[in-house]
């Protein structure tokens, strides 16, 4: 009986999924696979195409572009403990009942499904050297003269993280509460009925219980934070010089404006490693918890 | 003796740990507003600034100091922007993206998860497995790849070049692959048994019980092509047909000037996307929140 639906499956199966499956093919599975003998060649839109063998790969080694590009793609993970932190602090105070808070939850909102571009543009206004946060900063006395705060070097990289956290922390706390609110009622209960005191019923029963949460929001907050790419190709293209040139960032200025495809590919496949390295240890350190996303 | 004066002070002890209480309450509740407004305020703050600069036209968002509160109301930056920029026309090629993208998203979702959720197939482990894996390797250089081939399909400058890279995505098959795996196998039993063919138990039978599923997708799907400008740019090498949220990218570099302009321009291009967010939070929350347990 099994056998005979085994059997009878399989025709309608694959045709259902064949489009689906082609689409992926080519547009998921393919540019990964693609891009390993692509490397390997210094295909680009002048010249011949010629294998060069891992010349490209010592280039890059050598190109101190794309060495301060993975510095600062580095430097960007900085955003994601604070991010998490900030999103589970922001889940707990809208985990309420009181009158409005849904409104309250919806506005903090706003800024994940709005675009980059809009959102770009509001904070470049914002924060340029006359702009509002000057402002209010030397009216409060934090600051004594205008900071161009995305035209200095030394704080642009900064001030992208503050604009990633600002339009972030909506979607992670949202993921949180979902969390919070996943969280059995009665433990708390129960915990009170035991004299626990608030600060331990949140170590011991929300911390330990939101760990899965934590975990999966700190991985893709992280690939996000390496990977990050829109903040700086609509604000900045990664001036003043390289201060803000993160490593998607120069993968695109390589492949589509420069169309060194070959050179572009090499440096792709260097990220990925790395990134693929990274989420193996995040994954290795987290199973040490007993805690499995998939 | 003591007897009635001991009962007097429990009971006003009893009074005043009551009032106390509530007094604590009433503290809590009033700190927890507070907090919610100062963080309404961060969060909404920019969106605010921006529609009151739109609503000022003449007012420069650099004066110092800067306009804050909307001194005066005129609309005319709206109906500027509105017919100098050919407004109507990029909303409309933002909706052939969209409705493209949505369709083809919903297609292929459906058909390739419901198999892979409801049938049995030789292959069907390896299909999830190759699945699951391009989830964990990231592809740096998906886009350079992307544009190779759009380009040997010779669809570079063409919508159906915009959306085919991501008409599919496997976090959608899986998302569809949950719902299905929700709906009772009786169904596909009874609609074999009535003879129907698979096409027609799948229209029929199987994509009605998937509502909240497909509500999901073309939720998510919308705000992502409502919002995408990369890829569009890189792909479409006429201006004149770039979406909404590209189109602002190029506008704000023509008309740099025009700030009254360029606020309304994104003010109108946010405002459909935050309205559709708010009639329909719900379904997008659970949507988000699916994302951790999926």
């Amino acid at each position: 009986m099994r056998r005979r639906t085994l059997a009878s499956d399989a025709l309608p199966a694959w045709s259902f999924m064949a489009p689906g499956l082609l689409v992926i093919g080519v547009f998921v599975l393919f540019p990964i696979l693609y891009s390993i003998p692509l490397a390997l060649t210094n295909y680009s839109v002048l010249g011949e195409t010629d294998f060069v063998g891992l010349d490209n790969f010592v280039k890059a080694f050598k190109d101190d572009s794309f060495i301060a590009s993975l510095r600062n793609s580095m430097t960007y993970v900085i955003v994601v403990p604070v991010l998490q932190l900030l999103s589970i602090l922001m889940a707990i105070l809208v985990n309420s009942r009181i009158p409005g808070i849904k409104a309250f939850r919806a506005a903090y909102y706003i800024p994940v499904v709005t675009s980059m571009v809009a959102v770009a543009l509001m904070w470049n206004w914002l924060l340029s050297q006359n702009g509002l946060v000057n402002y209010i900063l030397l009216e409060l006395g934090i600051i004594h003269e205008k900071i161009g705060w995305l035209s200095t070097s030394s704080t642009a990289l900064y001030v992208l993280m503050f604009i990633t956290l600002w339009k972030g922390l909506g979607y992670y706390m949202m993921l949180y509460l979902a969390g919070l609110q996943a969280i059995p009622t009665d433990l708390y209960e129960a915990a009170i009925v035991d004299g626990a005191s608030a600060a331990q019923r949140v170590r011991h029963i929300t911390i330990p219980l939101l760990r899965p949460y934590v975990f999966f929001c700190s991985l893709i907050s992280l690939m996000g934070a390496i990977r990050v790419f829109d903040e700086m190709f609509v604000l900045t293209n990664g001036g003043p010089g390289n201060a803000t040139l993160t490593s998607s960032l120069y993968i695109y200025q390589e492949g589509i404006t420069k169309l060194n495809y070959g050179y572009a590919s090499a440096l792709g496949l260097i990220v990925s490693v790395i990134v693929g390295v990274v989420s193996i240890v995040v994954f290795r350190v987290n199973q040490k918890g007993g805690v499995n996303p998939y | 003796m003591n007897q009635p004066s001991m009962g007097r002070s429990v009971q006003s002890l009893e009074r005043e740990s009551r009032r106390s209480r509530r007094l604590r309450r009433i503290v809590t509740l009033s700190v927890g507003y507070v907090l919610l407004l100062l963080l309404a305020l961060f969060m909404m703050g920019p969106f605010l600034w921006l529609l009151s600069v739109s609503l000022m036209p003449g007012k420069n968002v650099f004066a110092f100091p800067p306009p804050i509160f909307p001194t005066f109301v005129k609309l005319t930056n709206y109906t500027e922007v509105w017919g100098f920029i050919n407004f109507p026309k990029y909303i409309g090629n933002t909706l052939i993206i969209t409705a493209l993208g949505l369709a083809l998203n919903l297609a292929l979702s459906l058909t390739t998860a419901y198999p892979l959720a409801k049938m049995r197939f030789k292959g069907r482990s390896l299909v999830f497995a190759i699945l699951v894996s391009t989830m964990i390797i990231p592809s740096s250089t998906a886009l350079v790849v992307h544009y190779l081939t759009i380009g040997w399909f010779g669809l570079i400058g063409s919508y159906i070049g915009v959306v085919l890279p991501s008409a599919v995505s496997v976090f959608n098959i899986f998302l569809m692959r949950q719902t299905f795996m929700g709906v009772p196998d009786d169904i596909r039993d009874s609609g074999k048994i009535d003879g129907a063919s698979e096409v027609r138990i799948f229209l029929r039978l199987m994509v009605p019980m998937v509502k909240p599923g497909i509500a999901v997708i073309l939720l998510l799907e919308f705000m992502a092509y409502w919002n995408n400008f990369l890829w569009p740019i890189v792909v479409l090498d006429d201006p004149g047909k770039y979406p909404l949220a590209a189109a602002l990218t190029y506008l704000n570099g023509q008309f740099a000037y025009n700030f009254g302009w360029i606020a309304a321009g994104t003010i109108l291009s946010v405002l459909p996307i935050i309205l559709v967010f708010l009639f329909t939070q719900r379904y997008y929350m659970e949507g988000i929140s699916g994302a951790v347990k999926g």
